[in-house]
């Protein structure tokens, strides 16, 4: 119940999925993210996996709560139920592999059918430090996201380029979002329930700011 | 001393059951059970497994025969599949195969090298394109490992920690083919009984899940609470439990002893017992989980504290599960009275 007893306060709390093919670096980018770490011979992630950081915009703390799914086909039944209730996502794919750009676009559409209509979705290409290896020019990856109207990035996890980058940015631009939405209803929060989980994409009364009221979550 | 004295006695005689009923013309399976269900001893562990996984015959005339034959039409699977290089494959398969090799076991140098790691991929792509309903699915990669690496310790050295460190280069050509088509047969006979596992949106995953939570309902009622309470879904940790039988949350030599148990409690070991191992496995974390909140209860639950679990922990953990499924099983109103309160 008490959820910001021991956890540092926060204003916001943003859900935020990965997805992408298998071996891209999902569970690197959030490692490096959330505890900067980089595991050179981590597992394959099964099912779902867990972290949060917090950050702060406008002198507003916001504490994403990322979770990071499977990569192969198989699962999709079971991660795409991670989508709910995800005002962000990151959609990685390994610049040194093409056929996992290829498939972004099959991601993309994902994301649409089972996540909100609105979420904010950045494209990254991953592993940038292989570059002599690199397979998905810049340019045919950014037109991509131009197209989408995605925010595009490319990153490291292993030599860290960008990775703050990329959550700050989709963070920041989901902050954005949801505060302006505020402004515009001039009323309280618009909440939303993943999975059982609240997920609060707007700010709380000023009685209770600092403090996420769990109960009044539909 | 003495407790040592009567450690080292007990092994012996236990050892010497097995060797008396090993060399019988005609294996009797259900003793074999009985007695493995405490742990087999290494020496021996890869002939035992072998028989009650029904790989070799009771009959122990019979079975090099069938050995022969099994181990000549895995390697015509190979050759048929491998021959014509690795750029004939399904390259996706092949590559989602591979991926995962790479990233097997990567704190146990045996599984580092590239002729292990050729053969795992081998055994696993000649699985996969022989089961379409389900083919390949990450995490069968995990436990294809207990068969190579008792399979494996039995042929160069009789240790399965050993075998971990062991200068793979030093392995007979023959004998890795040996453990590679033993290792194939008995992947393809645990698969084969938790299939739905792995086929389409995994039905069975989500049926021992649901299960799952209906035990934990009973048994421990507090924790449940709490877990509803926290919106903790059992899905978010329990999916990994059932998808890798636990092999994401204990190391590979402690399973190696579960499964001596799983093996002992016939058909239903990997399915209907894992589902109370896990039971047992959960409650026994109760008391930390009741004290936590939703990130902390995922947090722990992921990288749940067993690096330091010695046998005899596992040995608890089988002893509760038993009980639990003794109570249980054949209870089925202990569950109805549960569903008509569906939790969460």
């Amino acid at each position: 119940m008490a959820q910001g007893n021991e956890d540092p306060v926060y204003h916001y709390l943003f859900k935020v999925v990965l997805v992408g093919d298998a071996s891209v670096g999902k569970s690197n980018l959030l490692s490096r993210f959330t505890r900067d770490e980089f595991n050179i011979d981590s597992r394959s992630t099964i099912g779902v996996e867990f972290a949060t950081r917090s950050i702060e915009v406008d002198n507003k703390i916001i504490k994403a709560q990322i979770w990071d799914t499977a990569g192969q086909e198989r699962y999709r039944a079971i991660t795409s139920a991670y989508y709910r209730g995800a005002v962000g996502a990151l959609l990685v794919y390994d610049i040194s592999n093409y056929a996992t750009f290829e498939k972004v676009s099959k991601w993309l559409a994902e994301l649409k059918d089972h996540a909100d209509q609105n979420i904010v979705v950045m494209l990254v290409g991953n592993k940038s430090d292989l570059r002599h290896l690199r397979a998905v020019p810049t340019e045919e990856a950014m037109a991509f996201g131009a197209k989408h109207s995605l925010s595009f990035i490319e990153t490291s996890a292993l030599d860290c380029t960008n990775v703050e980058k990329a959550f700050q940015k989709t963070l920041t631009e989901i902050y954005r979002i949801v505060s302006s939405r505020a402004l515009e209803t001039e009323n309280s929060a618009k909440k939303v329930v993943a999975g059982g989980q609240a997920i609060v994409v707007g700010p709380t009364n000023t009685d209770t700011e600092n403090k996420v009221d769990k109960s009044r979550c539909c | 001393m003495l407790g040592e004295l009567a450690t080292l006695n007990s092994l012996s005689i236990r050892f010497t059951k097995f060797k008396a009923l090993l060399e019988s013309p005609t294996v009797d399976l259900d003793m074999l059970r009985k007695l493995s269900w405490n742990g087999i001893p290494e020496e021996i562990r890869h002939l035992v497994w072998k028989l009650l996984m029904g790989y070799l015959p009771a009959n122990s005339a019979r079975r090099d025969a069938t050995l022969a034959r099994k181990r000549s039409e895995y390697e015509d699977y190979v050759q048929q599949t491998f021959g014509k290089g690795v750029e004939t494959l399904d390259q996706g398969l092949y590559h989602q195969i591979h991926i995962d090799v790479q990233r097997t076991n990567p704190s146990i140098p045996l599984y580092q090298h590239p002729r292990i790691q050729q053969a795992l991929e081998r055994v696993l792509y000649c699985w996969a394109i022989r089961r379409p309903a389900s083919g390949y699915v990450q995490g069968i990669n995990d436990l294809l490992t207990p068969f190579f690496q008792v399979f494996l310790a039995a042929s160069v050295t009789p240790n399965i920690r050993d075998v971990e460190t062991m200068a793979v280069d030093a392995i007979p050509p023959a004998v890795l083919v040996e453990v590679e088509a033993d290792s194939f047969w008995c992947l393809g006979k645990l698969l084969d009984g938790i299939q739905d596992n792995y086929t389409a949106a995994q039905p069975g995953i989500q049926r021992q899940i649901t299960r799952l939570q209906e035990l934990i309902h009973r048994i421990d009622a507090p924790l449940h609470a709490h877990l509803v309470a926290e919106n903790v879904q059992f899905l978010q940790f329990a999916f990994r439990w059932m998808n890798c039988l636990l092999m994401r949350e204990i190391s590979l030599r402690r399973i190696i002893r579960m499964w001596d148990t799983y093996l002992a409690e016939g058909d239903l070991g990997f399915s209907e017992f894992h589902l109370y191992v896990c039971a047992a496995f959960l409650v026994k974390w109760s008391d930390r989980l009741r004290e936590m909140e939703f990130q902390e209860i995922l947090m722990f639950l992921q990288s749940l504290p067993t690096a330091g679990w010695e046998e005899k922990d596992i040995e608890l953990l089988l002893a509760e599960a038993f009980m639990w499924q003794s109570l249980f099983h054949d209870s089925p109103n202990h569950l109805t009275q549960s569903t008509t309160q569906p939790p969460n």
